[in-house]
């Protein structure tokens, strides 16, 4: 047997056999240890998680045609400057006159399941257009028409035809549609009459033709605009231009939030890592007698700073290791409970909370062991 | 030359004088008891020859070497090669089994070596108990751990202090019948003790009273092979 | 005796004691600031949020049904308008302290001499208002469009008289080749003005065609003196529930007593319906892009912070718990003697308890003014406004200390009564 095992031996029969003083320790530095690797997984993971939830606010791109109308093919080559993962949905817009009960109306061409990704705010009462020969109608335009839902309408379109000759009558184009849901946006959508894209390309009969895509694209403002400069620059006919109004609200927001969690956390990890310094402290003091004993049997000052250092070392290892998972299971906890989504695994915050809670409990430990190996231990033996 | 030698010791605290010019020496085999009543200054005799306290004023040979002028980083170093202690409280490391209580002198001293320390307690009787708590252990087996402990660097003195003291009389007679062993053994042997019965056995017995020394007494009817005839300046 | 003891202890062990206190206090601080923090984050957050513009718009009656499409109707709309005398009253409803900023819009159809037509708007740019209540509030687009980015020149002064200045937006001025400080010289309906561009801007959206300036020089345009065709009104609002959902579409279906409560929550419906209360002839509705969006990022802030919080309670209480628990052990020796001399299982736990208790109170009221102060910096650092205190902290606080600390002496007092005399006193 050599000196590092019984090393080892002695720190491990400390650590097991005392065990109720040591559950005591390994629980205050675990509990700190799971606050911190759980904190800070949030405090990473908040705004990716936030930065879903503003999303709600809709398009924070738009695609705009340089030269009056674009495809879906300039979309999607547009499309494919941006990470796809970050992407949250991307939907076209097709604007055309119609009329309806003979009146005009804007009616706006989309994909209905893109549109519930661009624009969550949409509150639509009834559901989505799913298939052919339904619709959605804006609220003030249901009012209007005094229009409800399951109601059929016809929808008249004036075809466009250059080579019209002067006085010619041009038949309409008419398609008989249902009302399936009003749409309530509080804002100018409800003026629209909103029509799956392949009905609006029947009714018109011109195929291909978008004229704006609004896009929602889960990244900060900067890289954002990284990637507008990027597609309005390399794309020909697509011009990308940022929704300022989300964009710019959308950072300031997010910076605040962030400083939030990170000035919480901070608060909430001083305090933490001054718990376990004083849990530290108070379980070196009630040893001094121990130290003296062992400085009373020949142990060096620095023989006996290394073996209760090598405790607390173990200690905040273990304890950090316990508090690593359990960490990582409250910011899961948290994540599913706030955002309904799992939280993204950070391996590096592994060896760094390891690290973290064998410093403090180190620290902590060092300071009363470094005051207690300065007692004579003479007064130490007789003080009883 | 004594393995031992205090010259014109002087402990001085405030106005209180716990030793005022004691002169001892004390021979390599010798055993020796130190008795006095409370505050005499037995205790602080002790401290000072196991080099866990320093004189005010005076000099402490220990094998030629003037241990009052060492640093305290030094007394340690001393302590843990030519000083085994035995305590009244025992004082054995809770958490440790009995056999590692023992190693962890040889921790500090050189290296740990379990079969030497099984054959310590076995020299105490104990080996069978090497396994066992402090907790598990009686009054008198804690105390035969600590004497295992002491013995087991080989130390040049044993300095107990109120071994007996916690334990009752058939332990007692164990820890005694052991010091008996160990004399016979050559090693030099120091009891701290106010029990007139432990103390009279040892070869000599010096009476301290208010710091001084004051009366010294030879035992005539001593078993043990003496080795060495020791004088004390009165 | 007992009082003497308890003195003796406090006073004499003041170290020990001091430590206990300490972490205690510790615990109170953190649970204090979070707690304050939890319970304020949704105004602060609210506040923050208003960086994205109005969340409620108030039109004309008629207008509702028959408004702009594309905003591009310009010429003489349905004419029916809202007054801009009644602007006032808005800071007059029940939930005015929740109304933060709003700003009433006209829209002017102007022709420029090169003959091009373009938008004008009339609005309040940093307008100020001294209410009936004493308070004071800049309201207009300067706050209200803070996404937008003046590019070249300042953002107009109404208080040092900006009548015949105006803000043109980016895509307008390129397209004009004009810059700040040039003079703009537009024809309306009525009369013809010669503006000063005091700034160019980039709105990132349709403004940026358009001309903003004051609204009484939008008015004498077109001749429309006192009239307004919009108002958007920033609002504190509460997240929806049910019960506001139900009011939105009608508030008659409401039983009196749910009434009420929707009536004195903060909803934006109930707030539109307040607005629509004292203007005139007008239909306020919650603009949904930002209302919902509002609620769902509250929800989910406050929803954090609390897990958060109970986290970091959780934290403080088995730090104090921990620490009670040790700190009472390591007293074994000393129990033992008063036992042996011959104190009562109950004089024995009713020292030790009342000890701890005259220190968790010194220890979390120290803690709580200490929590308060992470509160207040946490509030400025973050949102630049104090975290307003809310009186349930303090009980809930006392309470968490209370029984956090009587948590943490129990197993402790359990030990110390299993304690045999001769066992502490023979140090085994």
């Amino acid at each position: 047997m050599n000196k590092r095992k019984m090393f080892l031996r002695m720190i491990t029969a400390s650590l097991i056999r005392r065990r109720s003083r040591m559950i005591v320790a390994l629980l205050s530095v675990a509990i700190g240890a799971a606050i911190l690797s759980g904190l800070v997984t949030i405090y990473i993971d908040v705004p990716r998680q936030m930065g879903a939830q503003f999303r709600n606010y809709g398009a924070n791109m738009i695609f705009t045609p340089t030269d009056g109308q674009f495809t879906s093919d300039d979309i999607t080559r547009g499309k494919s400057y941006i990470d796809s993962r970050e992407i949250v949905g991307v939907t076209p817009y097709r604007y055309e006159s119609v009329r309806i009960h003979e009146l005009p109306v804007m009616a706006a061409g989309t994909d209905m399941e893109q549109a519930k990704l661009t624009s969550p705010y949409w509150s639509v009462e009834g559901e989505y257009p799913s298939g052919n020969g339904q619709i959605l109608l804006g609220a003030s335009l249901a009012e209007q028409f005094r229009l409800g839902i399951g109601d059929e309408v016809t929808v008249n379109y004036t075809p466009e035809d250059k080579d019209r000759a002067e006085g010619e009558t041009v038949l309409d184009n008419t398609k008989d549609m249902t009302v399936v849901g009003i749409l309530e946006t509080g804002g100018p959508e409800e003026d629209y009459v909103y029509i799956p894209m392949t009905d609006l390309e029947e009714l018109t009969g011109i195929s291909g033709q978008i004229d704006i895509a609004e896009l929602s694209v889960s990244a900060k403002s900067d890289k954002l605009k990284e990637y507008a400069d990027k597609i309005s620059a390399n794309v020909p006919g697509v011009s990308a231009r940022l929704v300022k109004r989300v964009t710019e609200s959308e950072s300031t927001v997010l910076t605040k939030l962030q400083a939030l969690v990170l000035l919480v956390t901070v608060v909430v990890l001083a305090l933490t890592m001054i718990c376990v310094a004083t849990t530290m402290t108070a379980v070196v003091t009630e040893r001094r007698r121990e130290i003296g004993l062992r400085k009373a049997i020949g142990a060096s000052n620095g023989g006996i700073i290394a073996e209760f250092m090598g405790e607390g070392i173990m200690l905040g290892a273990i304890g950090g290791t316990i508090g690593v998972v359990l960490g990582f299971i409250f910011a899961q906890q948290v994540s599913i409970n706030v955002f309904s989504s799992s939280i993204s695994f950070m391996p590096l915050l592994i060896p760094i909370t390891i690290l973290v809670s064998v410093a403090v409990t180190g620290v902590s430990c060092l300071l009363p062991i470094r005051s207690a190996t300065q007692v004579d231990p003479a007064l130490v033996l007789k003080g009883e | 030359m004594s393995l031992l030698e205090l010259k014109n010791i002087y402990k001085i605290y405030g106005d209180l004088h716990a030793l005022d010019n004691v002169n001892l020496k004390v021979e390599k085999g010798e055993w020796l008891s130190i008795m006095g009543p409370s505050g005499s200054g037995k205790s602080t005799m002790m401290n000072i020859i196991g080099c866990m306290d320093k004189p005010s004023k005076g000099e402490v040979l220990l094998d030629g070497v003037d241990i009052a002028k060492e640093s305290s980083k030094n007394l340690t170093a001393i302590r843990r090669d030519k000083i085994g202690l035995i305590f009244q409280q025992f004082h054995l490391v809770g958490y440790l089994t009995a056999i590692e209580n023992v190693m962890l002198a040889q921790y500090y001293h050189s290296v740990p070596d379990e079969k030497e320390a099984l054959e310590a307690l076995d020299r105490v009787g104990l080996a069978d108990r090497a396994k066992h708590l402090p907790s598990q252990l009686s009054g008198g087996e804690q105390q035969r751990v600590c004497v295992a402990r002491a013995l087991i660097n080989y130390p040049e003195i044993i300095l107990a202090d109120e071994p007996t003291g916690n334990l009752d009389d058939a332990n007692e007679k164990i820890v005694v019948d052991l010091f008996h062993k160990l004399h016979n053994e050559g090693t030099t042997l120091i009891v701290v003790t106010h029990d007139p019965e432990v103390a009279e056995v040892a070869q000599r017995t010096v009476y301290l009273r208010n710091g001084k020394l004051h009366k010294e007494t030879i035992n005539e009817n001593f078993t043990g092979e003496i080795k060495f005839v020791s004088e004390v300046e009165l | 005796m007992f009082f003497r003891m308890i003195f003796g202890t406090l006073f004499r062990q003041w170290k020990k004691m001091l430590m206990i206190a300490f972490t205690i206090a510790l615990g109170a601080s953190l649970a204090t600031a979070m707690l304050s923090v939890m319970l304020d984050v949704g105004d602060k957050v609210n506040q923050e949020l208003k960086t994205y513009g109005a969340n409620i718009t108030v039109v004309p009656k008629e207008n509702s049904v028959l408004s702009s499409l594309y905003e591009v109707e310009g010429e003489g709309g349905t004419g029916a308008f809202l007054r801009e005398d009644e602007l006032g009253k808005i800071k007059t409803i029940f939930w005015a302290f929740n109304i933060i900023d709003y700003a009433p819009f006209i829209n002017a159809s102007v022709t420029l001499d090169d003959g091009t037509k373009a938008s004008a708007v009339g609005t309040w740019f940093n307008h100020h208002m001294e209410l009936p209540t004493g308070e004071q509030l800049d309201a207009g687009v300067k706050s209200m469009r803070s996404w937008w980015e003046v590019i070249d020149g300042k953002w107009l002064d109404e208080q040092t008289g900006g009548e015949n200045g105006a803000m043109v937006g980016k895509a307008l001025a390129e397209k004009l080749g004009i810059k700040s400080g040039d003079t703009l010289h537009l024809n309306g309906t009525v009369s013809e003005l010669t503006l000063d561009v005091v700034g160019v801007f980039d709105a990132g959206g349709e403004e940026d065609d358009k001309i903003f300036m004051p609204i009484d020089t939008a008015q004498s345009l077109d001749g429309l003196d006192g009239k307004i065709d919009s108002i958007e009104v920033s609002a504190l609002t509460t997240p929806e529930n049910d019960l506001a959902i139900k009011a939105a579409k009608d508030p008659k279906s409401l039983t009196i007593a749910q009434y009420e409560t929707w009536y004195c929550t903060a909803y934006a419906s109930s707030i539109c319906y307040q607005i629509q209360e004292v203007i005139t002839d007008s239909v306020a509705a919650p603009v949904r892009q930002v209302a919902d969006s509002e609620g769902a990022i509250l929800e989910k802030t406050q929803l954090l912070m609390t897990l958060i919080t109970i986290l970091s309670l959780v934290g403080a209480a088995l730090g104090i718990c921990n620490l009670v628990t040790a700190s009472v052990m390591e007293r074994s020796a000393e129990i033992g003697l008063m036992k042996a001399i011959g104190a009562q299982n109950s004089s024995v736990s009713g020292l030790v308890l009342t000890e701890i208790m005259v220190t968790a109170i010194f220890g979390g009221t120290a803690g709580f003014f200490a929590g308060w102060g992470f509160a207040q910096i946490i509030g400025h650092s973050v949102f630049g406004s104090a975290i307003a205190m809310r009186p349930v902290v303090i009980p809930l606080v006392a309470v968490l200390v209370v029984i956090v600390t009587l948590a943490g002496c129990i197993p402790a007092i359990r030990m110390l009564l299993r304690l045999s005399p001769c066992e502490v006193l023979h140090g085994r």
